[in-house]
């Protein structure tokens, strides 16, 4: 897989900077992270971890501007995530959600739902290059769902459908990867296979992984570095 | 008069398959509380605009447009409770319409144009308003077609669609924009009351027919378009109430998708058990 030429970017510092970061949901009453000052360098692969409730996804859809922090910065790629370009710089990101089970009657098959990871680099009109329809095939024969792409994701089980997702993020070629618990329905060889695919994206894209998992058995030897939240705070960080 | 009935057949059809097209995109949007508030803003907008003395087709685009974007743009501000939000306003519409509908009822003149936009009427089209519908219908085309990808990637998952920096926002807004124009355009058709069937039952029916999302879109909109036009029709030989006679008619053919799309599944399952009797025989 090459670099992603379809958004070019030419920053070059942090992929992430958190500065006093709160986040608060609406409706809720304590903020689910606190306080949190936080750079992830560039071409790390770094890992988040902490139990139920410690606010690891939040963290996450906060570095991804998803989530608006009430209090404190975030820059993604150098760009406020407060800003309108943060459309701009989500196109250098890949993202796999916690919740990406859709339901038995979800009709879009999964090529279709891979390709769409390729839409926001296209203007109006354009269609995918032979070299993108080609590239959806790669990575669907990488992750050992080639044969489902006919199929409607709703027909697939949970394993196969995060894969799907994995791929979507995957054929992205981007810059950061943002996994929320990419491993949390998948078998174990499936897990020997994703972290071996992630590991190799970073290594030979030089790109950064944020990835989230309270099990870090399937990563822990590859990252490089490791972050552990509990209670909305980060009580400890190796690597960085 | 068979002019006029020419030109509301053609309107039923494009009014009909423009309602089934969008009715698609605000189902897998989970938007179609909105639609239903927008609907009634529609209505109340003709009400208010034939008190004004202003044609209630007009006023009733304006304010099914202006209303569908305010709703999309404070959806996109509250992220929990849009439910309640479009029932608020659903329910300020309804009030609204119904007052400017009882002031009317003083003006002699308004009354039986009142009763065109509750219930709708065979005869109401004119080419000017076709010429609008007919601009509507093609510039919707032209954007559904042009941004395809773009927006079945947002209709499949919002929040993974704009994480991946799509511009989720301007898609919802210019869905909402045309849910406005096709419930204004089709409000004379069917009256306002009845305009949501033409949103609602052919996506319903669709969803029973097919599994390919493509096939749903095309399916909703031509049992729209079908509905409408073959409704109008009816009342016209009948002598019903149109909008009540296309209604009930894409109720019927929503029960008959429901019922084939049974039948397709219980065949298949026939298919199955007679290849594993075959495999346990051999
Ligand atoms: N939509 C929401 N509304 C209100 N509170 C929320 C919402 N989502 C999460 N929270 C709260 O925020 C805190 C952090 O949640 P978060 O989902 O970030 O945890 P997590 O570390 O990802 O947990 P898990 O391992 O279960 O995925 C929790 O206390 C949770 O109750
Ligand atoms: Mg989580």
């Amino acid at each position: 897989m090459g670099r992603c030429t379809a958004f070019p970017c030419t920053f070059r510092g942090e992929t992430v900077k958190l500065k006093n970061v709160w986040v608060t949901y609406s409706g809720a009453n304590l903020p689910a992270i606190q306080d949190i000052t936080l750079t992830i360098p560039s071409k790390k692969l770094v890992l988040i971890t902490g139990p139920n409730g410690a606010g690891k996804t939040t963290l996450l859809e906060t570095c991804l501007g998803l989530l608006k922090a009430f209090k404190g910065e975030v820059f993604l790629f150098g760009i406020n995530t407060k800003s309108r370009s943060v459309v701009n710089v989500r196109k250098l990101c890949g993202y796999v959600p916690q919740d990406f089970i859709k339901p038995p009657f979800e009709s879009y098959t999964v090529k279709r739902v891979i390709q769409f990871g390729l839409a926001p680099y296209k203007s109006i009109f354009e269609q995918l290059t032979k070299e993108e329809e080609d590239l959806v095939q790669e990575v669907a024969e990488i992750l050992d769902i080639k044969n489902l792409l006919a199929e409607p994701v709703g027909t697939l089980s949970g394993g196969q459908q995060q894969k799907v997702v994995i791929a979507r993020a995957l054929v992205r070629r981007p810059r950061a990867l943002f996994l929320d618990e990419p491993f949390s329905s998948l078998d174990k060889e499936s897990r020997k296979l994703v972290s071996n695919v992630l590991k190799g994206y970073v290594k030979e894209e030089k790109a950064t992984a944020l990835i989230v998992s309270h099990d870090t058995n399937p990563v822990i030897n590859l990252a490089d570095a490791v972050i552990e939240m509990k209670d909305g705070r980060i009580v400890e960080t190796q690597g960085l | 008069m068979l002019e006029l009935l020419a030109l509301s057949f053609i309107a039923a059809v494009l009014s009909g398959g423009l309602c089934g097209a969008i009715g698609f995109h605000v189902h897998r949007l989970k938007i179609t509380t909105l639609s239903f508030s927008v609907a009634h803003a529609a209505l109340a907008g003709a009400a208010v605009g034939l008190i004004l003395g202003l044609d209630p087709i007009y006023s009733a685009m304006g304010v099914a447009v202006i209303s569908a974007l305010i709703l999309g743009f404070l959806l996109t501000r509250v992220k929990y409770g849009g439910e309640l939000l479009s029932m608020t306003v659903f329910s300020v519409c309804s009030a609204i319409a119904l007052f400017a509908i009882y002031l009317s009822n003083t003006q002699v003149l308004a009354t039986s144009s009142i009763s065109v936009i509750l219930w709708g009427s065979l005869l109401a089209v004119t080419l000017q308003k076709l010429t609008i519908l007919l601009l509507v219908t093609f510039t919707f085309i032209l954007y559904i077609l042009a941004y395809r990808v773009h927006i079945d990637s947002i209709l499949y998952d919002k929040k993974l669609a704009e994480a991946e920096g799509l511009n989720i926002y301007n898609h919802t807004l210019a869905i909402l924009f045309f849910a406005g124009m096709a419930i204004a355009s089709t409000l004379k058709l069917t009256g306002g009351f009845l305009v949501f069937t033409l949103l609602y039952n052919p996506v319903a029916a669709s969803f029973q027919l097919t599994k390919k999302a493509y096939l749903q879109l095309l399916y909703s909109s031509l049992l729209g378009s079908f509905s409408a036009s073959s409704g109008l029709i009816a009342s016209y030989f009948l002598d019903w109430p149109v909008g009540a006679t296309i209604a009930i008619l894409s109720s019927i053919i929503l029960l008959l998708s429901f019922l084939m799309g049974e039948l397709k599944k219980e065949e298949a399952l026939k298919d199955i058990l007679k290849k594993r009797n075959r495999i346990n025989s051999v």
